[in-house]
């Protein structure tokens, strides 16, 4: 009993500095929000502190919520390409040799040094008319003409896809590198298919990883906007763009408050019923 | 040799999104000899940006900002969030799940109400903005990334070890050192690589929290939007870009040797 | 194994810092054949050697300047040729946006900050928050060089506060070669000719004034009803728009992306210096414009050198450098003169400009500014369908 005590003392310890951080810097400004999210605006700057509900009641209009399922669906359309993508990548780096492990993981975060600005300027290069994509395609004879592909909703989704790629590979990463490979040989050596001994184990096994690698990548793309305003010509309404219009160009703060914690409220019941249905409680230690 | 196939197969598909997670970069390090003033429009052969950028010593300035920041504030990130995530694994608190919940909020809380919060905040501490306040707020938004990678990696993995070192008389320090820190090290280094790349990149919160002489390298780039953003900003993009892959090289040559 | 990613890590990340640390000594001599970079190093200990070749020797250091603008508002040359005339070393902060730039001014009170240089309705507000202080017009000599045309404004309407540095005019650029009739107002931007092939700017403000334009009404309307009805009008240009955004809109419309744009000054000027077929349109409904300027802030820690940094911008010959580098309206009658022939049509103000035409943008009331921004939804999210 003493011991167990002595060591929940002991983890606690570790644990504050970021229990620290936590309530400093998380719970301040959440606290700060919904505060503000309650409060009225002042004519030009600045708010005028008395208790108003407009904003959520605002919200609630037909033209805010719609801008919310648009959010959602790009949201859950990038998680589920990012995956796609990036849950192999991890798995096959998680399983090369330990050089090119360390090559592998290096080149991979090597493009998120550069500039995001100047990332998605590239990306507008390639998906011009008669740009890059264009002349590739039409020089294989795969189209016509140019696709006019820019400010368009799939540049958005690449766009989308191609920032967030790395959360999930590395959280994939992290999880398989620890695979117990002769589990699956083992498998496989009692007969099991390479697809079954996959399903059962090392899908199972990596399944924190995937999680977090989810979580990763669904929370952001709620909120990310400025892909959407570069990539797709600003035509996609989302939430957080909205958000940093009201608090920038409208100088609304409360209604951007109520915007961030709805959205937040959103995303937090997201993640509460995939967490259910995915029965990922079970699982140990899965956040 | 199913063997054999499976790692190539895995081998050209590790390959190919590589090569397109480069292609945009490399369009930025092409352009960045461009002749035109206009960032994302060819014009012709020119070196002038270069010329144009050595002449600024404010944007290396903006540059040795950023790395800095980057460093300090993916350590300490890298340090807290481990703790935590070991010290959550290894003896389930009560307040563990919630403060898991609580780590994931940062992401979802808009960069420009936490920046506008820090700033209030610093200013009623009365510490002086700079890169002290910088690196707090750095601190505080990769956290999550860290903790969160490696509490993946932790789940299910065998706590015996741990036990068995400190039933052989190891201290909880040195458990820590021995077992825990070995374990969990490719997800550290991941929560790290990705919040330097986070922190690199930042420019919402920055603006806040920065002082009067440390502008980072996004600031300058993002508050070029009022006159356009030029060519300039690729070359400076490409030279990081090129000392990083060279930095590598390098690196991977010593690690051959050793 | 893992060990070893960890220290090769260190040892790229530590590498990258003394890189960009030793990057930061090198430029300046690696240039210093040019003359203009040795300029640089004058205020720095180690160089007297460097700063000895200029004609006039470098005046004692009179201490720091801290300029708090957007980036790339001054030609490297003119910043060092400020700091060589007057002795004051200049510290140029950056800020992203005007609301931005206000919340720091307000957090230190006033203080920190000499000199800023941001858009007018910020100032108007800035001024009523009591975070700006008035000029000494006697401290600046060449103060009679400021445009009057751009004096006497909403932000500021005795001058008793700001120096104007530059204004943007909203106009519409498009390629003669892909548009087969003429354009002379927004109304012509609702042709369905244009389908698809029209790039505006993200400013509600801006882009709805256009359609309350077209209705002959004022940017600056408090009318509710009015906004609305300008709001339906514009809904209806939605097939027509290609892409809105803020950033590097000259590039779309010079490779064809777009055949039609409203754009800002500065994109307009390097649009029509890469291709000088490019039609620039005044509406004929009205024009809107907005202006950038400068304040000393309450509690300005160096507001002599704001007031000495003012007076050498207002130079006509520093100005001319100046409005070539920046690409919007000069406010500067003097340099007006002095400004590059190839760029003069897009820096001055045409001659029979007719200025009763011209409507600056200002501050409205919230409930306007409101629907203002749920049109600007509505319409973003129809533009998408």
């Amino acid at each position: 009993m003493k011991v167990k005590n002595r060591a929940a003392k002991s983890s606690l310890l570790m644990a504050m500095p970021m229990y620290v951080f936590t309530i400093l810097f998380t719970f301040g400004p959440l606290i700060y929000m919904f505060a503000l999210s309650f409060m009225r605006r002042q004519a030009t700057w600045g708010v005028i502190n008395e208790f108003y509900a407009g904003n959520y009641l605002r919200i609630l209009e037909p033209v805010f919520s719609g801008v919310f399922a648009e959010s959602f669906k790009l949201a859950l359309i990038t998680t589920f390409f990012v995956t796609l993508f990036g849950y192999p990548f991890g798995y096959f780096m998680a399983k090369l040799p330990p050089k090119h492990k360390n090559r592998a993981m290096l080149l991979m975060i090597v493009p998120f040094w550069t500039n995001s600005l100047m990332r998605l300027y590239g990306w507008i290069i390639i998906f011009r008319s008669n740009g890059i994509l264009d002349s590739v395609l039409i020089a294989l004879h795969l189209s016509e003409k140019p696709l006019r592909l820019l400010y368009t909703y799939p540049a958005v989704v690449v766009g989308m896809v191609y920032v967030l790629l790395p959360f999930m590979i590395y959280s994939v990463y992290s999880s398989a590198e620890k695979l117990d490979w002769s589990l699956v040989e083992a498998a496989r050596d009692l007969g099991a298919s390479k697809t079954y001994a996959f399903l059962t184990i090392s899908l199972r096994l990596t399944m924190p990883g995937l999680l977090s690698g989810i979580i990763l990548t669904f929370i952001p793309s709620m909120g990310l906007y400025f892909i959407a305003d570069i990539l797709g010509g600003n035509k996609v309404a989302l939430v957080g763009s909205i958000i940093q219009e009201q608090l920038l160009r409208a100088r609304d703060w409360p209604f951007a408050a109520a915007l961030s914690v709805a959205l937040m409220a959103a995303t937090s019941l997201t993640l509460y019923l995939y967490r259910r249905i995915t029965r990922s409680e079970d699982l140990e230690g899965l956040v | 040799m199913a063997k054999k196939r499976g790692i190539s197969f895995s081998g050209i598909y590790l390959t190919l999104i590589l090569i397109i997670m480069y292609v945009p970069i490399v369009l930025v390090v092409i352009f960045s000899f461009n002749e035109s003033k206009i960032s994302s429009l060819w014009g012709g052969f020119s070196l002038n940006w270069y010329g144009e950028l050595f002449r600024d010593r404010s944007m290396f300035e903006a540059l040795r900002n950023s790395v800095v920041l980057g460093l300090l504030s993916s350590f300490s990130a890298a340090v807290i969030g481990t703790l935590a995530a070991t010290g959550l694994t290894r003896y389930k608190l009560k307040s563990g799940k919630v403060m898991e919940y609580f780590a994931t909020l940062p992401i979802m809380i808009p960069e420009i109400i936490m920046g506008m919060v820090f700033l209030t905040f610093f200013s009623l501490l009365g510490l002086p903005f700079g890169m002290v306040t910088l690196v707090i707020a750095h601190t505080s938004f990769c956290i999550p990334y860290v903790f969160l990678m490696v509490k993946a990696r932790l789940a299910g993995l065998d706590k015996s070890y741990v036990e068995a070192a400190r039933d052989l008389g190891a201290s909880e320090l040195r458990a820590f050192y021995d077992i825990t820190m070995p374990l969990a090290m490719p997800a550290i280094v991941s929560g790290m690589l990705l919040s330097f790349a986070m922190s690199f990149d930042d420019v919402i919160i920055s603006v806040f929290v920065t002082g009067v002489n440390t502008n980072t390298l996004p600031m300058k780039i993002y508050s070029q939007i009022k006159t356009g953003v030029t060519p300039k900003t690729n070359a400076l993009c490409a030279l990081i870009f090129v000392v990083t892959i060279f930095l590598c090289a390098l690196s991977m040559r010593i690690s051959k040797k050793k | 194994m893992k060990k070893l990613v960890y220290v090769l890590l260190s040892l790229v990340l530590v590498t990258g810092l003394f890189a960009g640390c030793g990057n930061a000594q090198n430029p300046a001599q690696e240039v210093a054949p040019g003359g203009e970079a040795a300029q640089e190093d004058a205020g720095e200990e180690n160089s007297p050697a460097d700063s000895a070749p200029a004609e006039n020797p470098a005046p004692e250091n009179k201490g720091t300047f801290t300029l708090f603008t957007w980036e790339g508002m001054f030609p490297q040359e003119v910043l060092d040729g400020f700091e060589q005339a007057t002795g004051y070393k200049i510290n140029y902060s950056v800020f992203d946006t005007d609301e931005t730039m206000l919340t720091k001014l307000e957090v230190a009170k006033g203080g920190d900050y000499d000199l800023v240089i941001a858009d007018d309705y910020i100032i108007e507000t800035a001024i009523a928050q009591n975070l700006v202080q008035k000029i000494d017009k006697s401290k600046i000599a060449n103060y009679a060089n400021i445009n009057s045309a751009f004096q006497g404004q909403f932000y500021d309407p005795t001058d008793e506060y700001t120096v104007p540095y530059g204004s943007g005019v909203q106009t519409i650029v498009y390629d003669p070669e892909r548009v087969d009739f003429e354009i002379t107002g927004y109304s012509d931007l609702w042709d369905e000719r244009l389908a698809d092939n029209i790039g505006i700017i993200a400013n509600y403000r801006v882009i709805n004034g256009m359609a309350l334009k077209t209705l002959g009404r004022s940017y600056n309307t408090n009318d509710l009803a009015e906004i609305r009805e300008a709001g339906d009008k514009l809904i209806t240009i939605a097939p027509n728009i290609r892409l809105i955004k803020d950033d590097s809109l000259e590039a779309e419309l010079l490779t064809g992306e777009i055949a039609a744009g409203v754009m800002y000054t500065s994109q307009v000027t390097m649009a029509k210096l890469e291709n000088p077929n490019l039609k620039v349109v005044f509406p004929k409904e009205g024009i809107g414009f907005g202006i950038m300027a400068g304040f000393i802030p309450s509690n300005a820690p160096n507001s002599d050198a704001a007031h000495a940094f003012l007076n050498y911008i207002l130079d006509a010959q520093n100005g001319a450098k100046c409005f070539e580098n920046l690409g919007y309206y000069s406010t500067n009658a003097a340099a007006d003169e002095l400004i590059n022939p190839d760029y003069k049509e897009f820096l001055t103000l045409p001659e029979d400009f007719e200025q009763d035409n011209m409507e600056m943008i200002g501050n409205i009331s919230d409930e306007a500014n409101e629907l203002h921004s749920t049109i600007w939804v509505e319409f973003t999210a129809a533009c998408g369908q």
